[in-house]
């Protein structure tokens, strides 16, 4: 019986758009260890899912918004995790009984922005892709004007929750695991994660259903930046000070981790697990082109090469439905 | 240099008739053109700019000293910025370029209206501006090897970590670290990774790349990075290098804590001193006060040992990075070094 089943689940597994980023993942892991002689997989295990955890946090809002069907993205985070990050630095100012204000902080300014986002997207009707843009440029500015550039230290019991390990693995990263579960569960078995997706594939019908389409929107949005407020904090925590450009890489990884998860970019299909595997693949394919000594042009291309290879392979679902 | 100009004469009457610091330039205006505002350095550079730029205003040396910032990191930006300056009436523009070649045409039109342009750090390739150079390849890049090669004398395995791909700063500070580590065979380059400049960048670059690296004696880098790569290396578990530091506060805190409790613990640190800036300012000045400039005025890069470390982190702001101004004095004296 157990095995019939087992049988089964292997069947319908090409079937899982996620399980691609997983294969592509293991693929690049195994070709590092292979320059390596097999040292350091341990090491690199841990690196990997440090890394790869930051892009989970922000990709998850993300997947969120991009679920909410075409044209829904956020392209305010790159300089909302910075806000949050000079924040959280500057409220906590190096002391450790501040952390707790630090953060709700950090989530404040992000829910904040996620406010405006959505205000400009419903009030003025102008499309997200313009409105979090915008909202963009004067986040920035203001980040730029509030933390001059400097950056601010993380007060020490901040700092050293990033090195605490459990079981060899570092505790924040079990910490966004076990977010990221929650997150699945909010988006398949609740009330308003079935309502992201209902009003993503088509929002009259959802509307229509009686779904509370603009509320909902409004807090995907909400959330979406409070993640990244989130991150802020933690990535200011983990790389030891904020900083402006902290965030600017997950402009394209937050997107990245969502797409190549197997999440649909015309929204109304989300997929969790896959984010894990995105950013564990986009991860370990710097480690792996590091490790083999590659030059930058050639990194990028093969970078931009794989990340369309992997698209591809999961997009083979797509047609079929 | 060889060239003998109208400035020239004019430089050689204006000399004998007064003294230095002629009264000349007192109306006329210096504007400074930058596209980035974002980082510690740049911070720093808009500050020695008002401070120095201030005072020059205050003692009647110059008429004004203004400066602006572009909205976005684009070069078309600063294009149209330098057009807007033109037409204000600057009489000389104070370039920190966004791109060696995109504000050629901008700057050739500022030139072609009478206008001293200056370029420093961001240089551009249009031959009528002056330029502040700093030798990066033998100043930086090389003196890194050699400052690593006296303080690991049984030589070891280095780690180089580079900045932006594509960027003249990092070819040419890289050439001087290939050139000089030709010289020490002890020294060997085990890996090469890209930290952008940026700690965040460099942690997670070094971070993925250790756990294949065998044991690491020393970090060559390019500045900025060396923090984030402490940070790897202690949260890898890994023995702390020797890491060559690029003048940050941070980093210099980092370096006195690594004294403390360890006190053998021995680096070198430099950079390009923000107040770079203000060196540009008063090469702009003594052009415009008719003084014979060559196209070229080198500059050094500042740099803190062991000596100097408590002076430095004592001056310098947190998160900011060590700075010193210049004064007319020093440019004065510059100018003449390489006029030999």
């Amino acid at each position: 019986m157990n095995a019939l089943r087992m049988n089964a689940f292997v069947r319908t597994l090409p079937a899982r758009p996620w399980i691609w980023s997983f294969i592509g993942a293991a693929i690049v892991f195994l070709a590092s260890l292979l320059i390596t002689g097999g040292a350091g997989a341990g090491g690199i295990v841990v690196a990997a899912l440090s890394l790869a955890s930051f892009a989970v946090v922000v990709g998850m809002g993300q997947m969120f918004v991009m679920s909410l069907g075409p044209g829904n993205v956020d392209l305010s985070l790159p300089a909302n995790i910075g806000l949050a990050s000079a924040i959280a630095m500057k409220v906590m100012n190096g002391s450790d009984s501040m952390i707790a204000a630090g953060i709700v902080a950090a989530l404040a300014s992000g829910m904040l922005i996620g406010l405006i986002n959505y205000g400009l997207i419903r009030t003025l009707r102008i499309p997200p892709i313009i409105a979090t843009l915008s909202t963009s440029f004067i986040v920035q500015s203001i980040d730029i004007s509030y933390g001059r550039g400097l950056q601010v230290k993380p007060p020490p019991g901040f700092a050293g929750f990033t090195d605490l390990r459990l079981l060899g693995l570092p505790v924040f990263v079990l910490v966004i695991i076990v977010a990221s579960i929650i997150a699945a569960i909010v988006l398949g078995r609740t009330i308003f994660g079935r309502s992201v997706l209902a009003i993503g594939q088509n929002m009259r019908a959802a509307w229509l259903a009686g779904i509370k389409v603009q509320r909902i929107r409004a807090v995907t949005y909400v959330l979406c930046s409070a993640l990244g407020g989130l991150s802020g904090a933690l990535l200011a925590a983990y790389f030891r000070g904020s900083s402006t450009d902290i965030g600017n890489e997950y402009l394209l990884m937050s997107i990245a981790v969502v797409v190549i998860g197997g999440t649909s970019v015309a929204g109304g299909r989300a997929n969790l697990p896959g984010l894990w595997g995105a950013a564990l693949f986009l991860v370990l394919l710097q480690v792996m082109l590091n490790t083999f000594g590659a030059d930058a042009s050639v990194r990028l291309v093969t970078t931009g090469f794989v990340i369309i290879a992997v698209i591809t392979a999961a997009g083979g679902r797509v047609a079929e439905r | 240099m060889n060239h003998l100009t109208a400035l020239l004469s004019a430089a050689v009457l204006s000399s004998c008739l007064v003294g230095p610091a002629l009264a000349d330039t007192s109306g006329k205006k210096i504007a400074l053109s930058n596209g980035y505002a974002g980082n510690s350095w740049r911070q720093s550079m808009l500050e020695s700019w008002k401070k120095i730029g201030d005072k020059a205003v205050a003692d009647k040396v110059i008429g004004a000293a203004d400066a602006f910032t572009t909205a976005a990191k684009e070069a078309p930006q600063q294009a149209a910025q330098i057009q807007n300056l033109i037409l204000q009436g600057y009489d000389a523009i104070v370039l920190n370029a966004l791109s060696p070649d995109a504000l050629n045409g901008s700057v050739k039109q500022a030139c072609d209206a009478g206008i001293i342009v200056v370029a420093f750090d961001g240089l551009v390739t249009e031959p009528c501006a002056y330029k502040v150079t700093v030798d990066l390849a033998e100043t930086y890049g090389a003196e890194q090897v050699r400052q690593m090669a006296k303080r690991l004398p049984n030589g070891g395995n280095i780690l180089y970590i580079r900045g932006v791909a594509g960027t003249s700063i990092d070819d040419d500070i890289t050439k001087g670290v290939l050139r000089e580590i030709e010289k020490h065979p002890n020294l060997k380059i085990v890996s090469t990774v890209h930290g952008d400049w940026d700690q965040t960048t460099a942690q997670k670059a070094v971070t993925g790349v250790l756990p294949s690296l065998p044991d690491i004696a020393g970090i060559i880098d390019q500045g900025g990075d060396g923090y984030g790569t402490a940070e790897a290396f202690r949260s890898a578990g890994r023995p702390l290098p020797i890491i060559m530091l690029g003048n940050r506060k941070d980093e210099l805190v980092w370096w006195k804590e690594q004294i403390k409790t360890n006190g053998n613990y021995d680096t070198w640190s430099a950079s390009e001193a923000p107040g770079m800036a203000t060196f540009a300012f008063w090469v702009a000045q003594q052009v415009l006060d008719g003084k014979d400039v060559p196209k070229e005025v080198p500059m050094d890069i500042l740099f803190v040992d062991k000596s100097s470390l408590d002076a430095q982190i004592a001056a310098t702001p947190d998160g900011g990075v060590a700075n010193v101004e210049y004064s007319q004095d020093d440019v004065v004296k510059a100018i003449a070094a390489a006029k030999k």
